[in-house]
Formats: structure tokens, C-alpha cells, sequence
């Protein structure tokens, strides 16, 4: 089934113009100027299919979910089906030895030329014993097949940061595609999931402008993780206001206020959720009441609490310096509470804990 | 049992009202409509890119007023593709299949990319009206 791309769109009932229209909306989204949409049209549509290579590490399959199980055909999905997938575990008929034949079958056919996706940690623990496909360990496999690639796309908070293998205490000494690839370039797509649309974005730019999209200091594209949560979150407003939910069901919870007190992790997390959101753009975490959990961000498992706010202090001797930190009213006025607890108990004569500062 | 037992109201913030980030589309629009004049290019700009509120929209929308043709177009949720009074400038709003908006853009040009029969279809619609001519 080789042939330009949108060949392969219209035998699957996918028109032009519903191309057209998939990529202005796109370009748009990766604050491309609007005319890149029709270069990026013309662009992917008369595109070959690149060959990539996705290598499953350690990993829970989330980050193929997000992307192959859309509730339904998706262009994200279609236009995942028209890249050659060489290679994918979970979605690939052949299994044992014909699907090793088929990874170096295109690593040798493509050499140099293919786009290597990874999802999942790496295990360094006991020689990278932890994980191994086909007798050969997660270490051992990326470093040959890297050596090949054109460009490594590390999908999930586990290939891009570590993500939850790593998580302390890291039983598996688990690290990240960046820790051991220093040669290619590395686009990280974290999130857990990360959004479909993410991806799409940069296969789009790589087939179009033959190039990786700009990358931020963690390696994320900087048009899906250039501002946070926070500053695109429809809750915005009650934060300015300084209307803050106290409880999961509190008056101020009922009414849609913001939940910064109550651990969201908006303000310092990069991803694009609050704009593109989840499922077909129904609902995304803060919309369906839940603060978010900073899943973008590298050692999000080890932020210290889903459900602590982020002014509250690591440390009780350096509380006022935290605050300052964040530098947000309300990180102020949490932790003047807490400053009015900590002296409520000084009176008393109480040993201030950790546990006293911490909502 | 019936959702309505759970207390929870979401109450939207107030909508902002205008930001005054608006007015100066319409000079931005009017360079740009020179342009298409002198040499025949077209462009657009990005309206989701922009810090606009509903309220802002609806004044750029009404200053703009409507035009004499209405394109809509049903590819992946609806789009329409509408010419404002001034001739050569659309506004286009891209729907998805839930009938939410994707992206929605002012374009000046003749006539937008989107509505033009692109070479390669066209080809394809002679050969089947061969086909249609052949079967006579």
C-alpha cells in the first residue's frame, strides 16, 4: 500500500477538503501562521510513508491507547495507520522471531531514514535484566536501533522523563531516552497519556518541513507545551478573583472555582489539555473537577501529592522562601496560613511538624 | 437514579466583555485587502490564535456584517465558509462532528482554497464522466 498519502486518505473516505480543513485546524493549534496550513496539506498529502519503528520499553500501553483507541476513526488515527509502522508489539499480526526479522528487516532497509518512536522507561538495574524482548534487554535494543534513526520521538512521561518506573525508589533504576541517546535528536511528547494530537502535530511538521518542531528546554515542542495549564484554564478567572475550592464538595467546588488549594499542579505544568482537551474535546481533568497532576512534568509521582497545594513548603524552615518562589497570591495566603498555624502552635508550646503545615 | 439528585450548578465566570483587542483587526484587514488588490495574494489570520473573548468576536462579526454567499461544507463536521459586506473577506468556522469549533479564521481572498476544486479531484471527476460518456 506505498503511495502518497492522500491515496491512502481516500480509499479510506477521507476527502481533501476534510484533509484541508484537518490541517488548517492543526497548523492552527501548532501556532503555525495560517497559511502553513495548505503548505502542510500539500506537503503531508503528496508525502511517502516514513517508516518508523515503535519500540514498547517499560510501559503500561496507555500511550498506544491514547492514540489507536479513539472512541472513533480518527484523521490522528488514519494518519497513524498511513505511516509505514514497521514495527509496533501491540498492533503488528507477527509475533516471535517474524516480528524481530521485520524490526531488522526495516531498520537495515531504512537505515538512517527512519523515525524511531520509543514509549516506555528504560531499565539499567541488573544489567537492563528488568526487560527484554526476544532474550535482549530495553537497553540493549535502543542503542542499536537509534544508531539508525533519523530522529527519536520518546511518547509518554516514561520514554521522555522516566515517568512512573522511576518513580522513588526506582526498583528497576529505570531512566529515560534522553539519558541514553546523545546523538540524535529527541522530541519528547510526555504526558500520561499524552495527546493524540501531539503526535500528529509532529509527524505533520517532520513530513512537512522535513524538520523536528522547535523544541523547549526539555525537549517538548513548544507549540503544544509553550504555556501551562494554567494560564489557558477556563477556571482562570477564579483564580484572579482569589475563589478557591476548599473540599472536592464545598460550595466553592459546586460553583467551578478554582482548585489550586486543592494540589492543582496547573501552574507549573506545560501541556496543552486546557486548549485541545481529552476525548473529541469533551472534557479534560480541571473541567471534570479535578486539579491537575503535572503528568507532563518530569518526577510528577514524586511531587510531593496529588492533593497538596503547590505553595505548601518541602521543607518548614524554608516555607517564606517556597512561597516566594511561586510568587502567587494565593501561594501566599496558604502559606500565611500556615505561618498562623505554625505560631498557634509555638504558643503552645507544640512541636511544629511537617504534617501540620500540609492540608 | 436521576443526576439531578447531585447538587452541583457549574456556574460559568461572567463573561468578559470587550477588550478593545478587536479595532485593530480591521486595520490588519484592511493591509491585507490592499494586498489581495495589488498582487493578488491572500492570507488570513488565525482568530483561536488571538486573546478574544465571545464578546469581541461578536463586534468584529457584526462590524463586518454578512455578505451574499454562504458556503458550507460538510467534510468532518460541518464548516462555513461565509463572505462578510466587504467582498473578498470570509469568515470561516471549522466544526468538528460534535458541532464544536475546531478553528475559525478570517480569509481575504477571491475565493478561499478551501471551496476551489483542487486539479487532482478534477481529474478524477473527468474520468469517471468518461466513464458515464463511454457507457452511452
Amino acid at each position: 500500500m506505498q503511495g502518497p498519502l492522500i491515496d491512502t486518505l481516500a480509499r479510506r473516505g477521507v476527502t481533501r477538503r476534510t484533509f484541508l480543513k484537518y490541517c488548517a485546524t492543526l497548523a492552527s493549534m501548532m501556532a503555525l501562521p495560517p497559511t502553513a496550513g495548505r503548505a502542510m496539506a500539500e506537503a503531508m498529502a503528496a508525502a511517502r510513508r516514513p517508516s518508523v519503528i515503535w519500540l514498547p520499553f517499560q510501559e503500561c500501553t496507555g500511550c498506544t491507547e491514547s492514540i489507536t483507541r479513539s472512541h472513533s476513526p480518527t484523521i490522528e488515527g488514519m494518519i497513524f495507520d498511513m505511516i509505514s509502522l514497521d514495527y509496533q508489539e501491540t498492533l503488528m499480526a507477527a509475533a516471535g522471531h517474524q516480528a524481530e526479522e521485520a524490526l531488522h528487516a526495516a531498520m537495515q532497509d531504512n537505515a538512517g531514514k527512519y523515525l524511531l518512536i520509543v514509549d516506555g522507561s528504560i531499565p539499567l538495574g541488573q544489567d537492563g535484566a528488568y526487560s527484554c524482548i526476544g532474550g535482549r534487554s530495553n537497553v540493549d535494543i535502543l542503542k542499536e536501533a537509534a544508531q539508525g534513526a533519523a530522529a527519536v520521538i520518546a511518547v509518554g512521561s516514561c520514554a521522555s522523563f522516566g515517568g512512573i518506573p522511576k518513580a522513588n525508589p526506582n526498583p528497576t533504576g529505570a531512566v529515560s531516552v534522553s539519558d541514553l541517546v546523545k546523538d540524535k535528536p529527541i522530541v519528547n511528547i510526555p504526558g500520561c497519556p499524552p495527546i493524540p494530537v501531539v503526535m500528529t502535530g509532529v509527524l505533520a511538521h517532520y513530513l512537512t518541513f522535513g524538520s523536528l518542531p522547535e523544541l523547549d528546554d526539555k525537549g517538548r515542542p513548544k507549540s503544544f507545551f509553550g504555556e501551562t495549564i494554567h494560564d489557558r484554564c477556563y477556571r482562570r478567572p477564579f483564580y484572579d478573583q482569589g475563589k478557591f475550592a476548599k473540599t472536592f464538595d464545598d460550595e466553592g467546588a459546586r460553583q467551578g472555582w478554582c482548585l489550586f488549594e486543592l494540589g492543582c499542579k496547573g501552574p507549573v505544568t506545560h501541556n496543552a489539555c486546557a486548549t485541545v482537551k481529552w476525548n473529541g474535546g469533551t472534557s479534560w481533568p480541571v473541567e471534570s473537577g479535578h486539579g491537575c497532576l503535572g503528568c507532563s512534568e518530569p518526577d510528577f509521582w514524586d511531587g510531593g501529592g496529588f492533593y497538596k497545594a503547590l505553595s505548601a513548603p518541602a521543607d518548614p524552615l524554608k516555607f517564606a522562601a517556597a512561597a516566594a518562589v511561586v510568587g502567587a497570591g494565593a501561594g501566599v495566603a496558604v502559606s500565611v496560613a500556615n505561618r498562623v498555624k505554625k505560631s498557634a502552635a509555638k504558643a503552645t508550646h507544640e512541636t511544629t511538624t511537617l504534617a501540620d503545615l500540609e492540608k | 437514579m436521576s443526576l439531578d439528585s447531585i447538587p452541583i450548578h457549574v456556574v460559568p465566570p461572567g463573561e468578559p466583555g470587550l477588550t478593545g483587542n478587536a479595532p485593530p483587526l480591521l486595520r490588519e484587514l484592511l493591509e491585507m485587502v490592499r494586498r489581495l488588490l495589488e498582487t493578488g495574494e491572500p492570507s488570513a489570520i488565525d482568530l483561536s490564535a488571538l486573546p478574544l473573548t465571545p464578546a469581541d468576536l461578536d463586534w468584529l462579526r457584526d462590524k463586518l456584517g454578512a455578505g451574499e454567499i454562504s458556503v458550507t461544507l460538510q467534510a468532518n463536521g460541518e464548516s462555513t465558509l461565509n463572505e462578510t459586506a466587504c467582498p473578498g473577506v470570509w469568515w470561516v468556522t471549522h466544526h468538528n462532528e460534535q458541532g464544536a469549533v475546531t478553528s475559525q479564521f478570517i480569509e481575504v481572498a477571491f475565493v478561499p482554497d478551501l471551496v476551489k476544486a483542487h486539479p487532482q479531484d478534477v481529474e478524477i471527476g473527468s474520468g469517471y464522466l468518461e466513464l458515464l460518456v463511454s457507457d452511452l
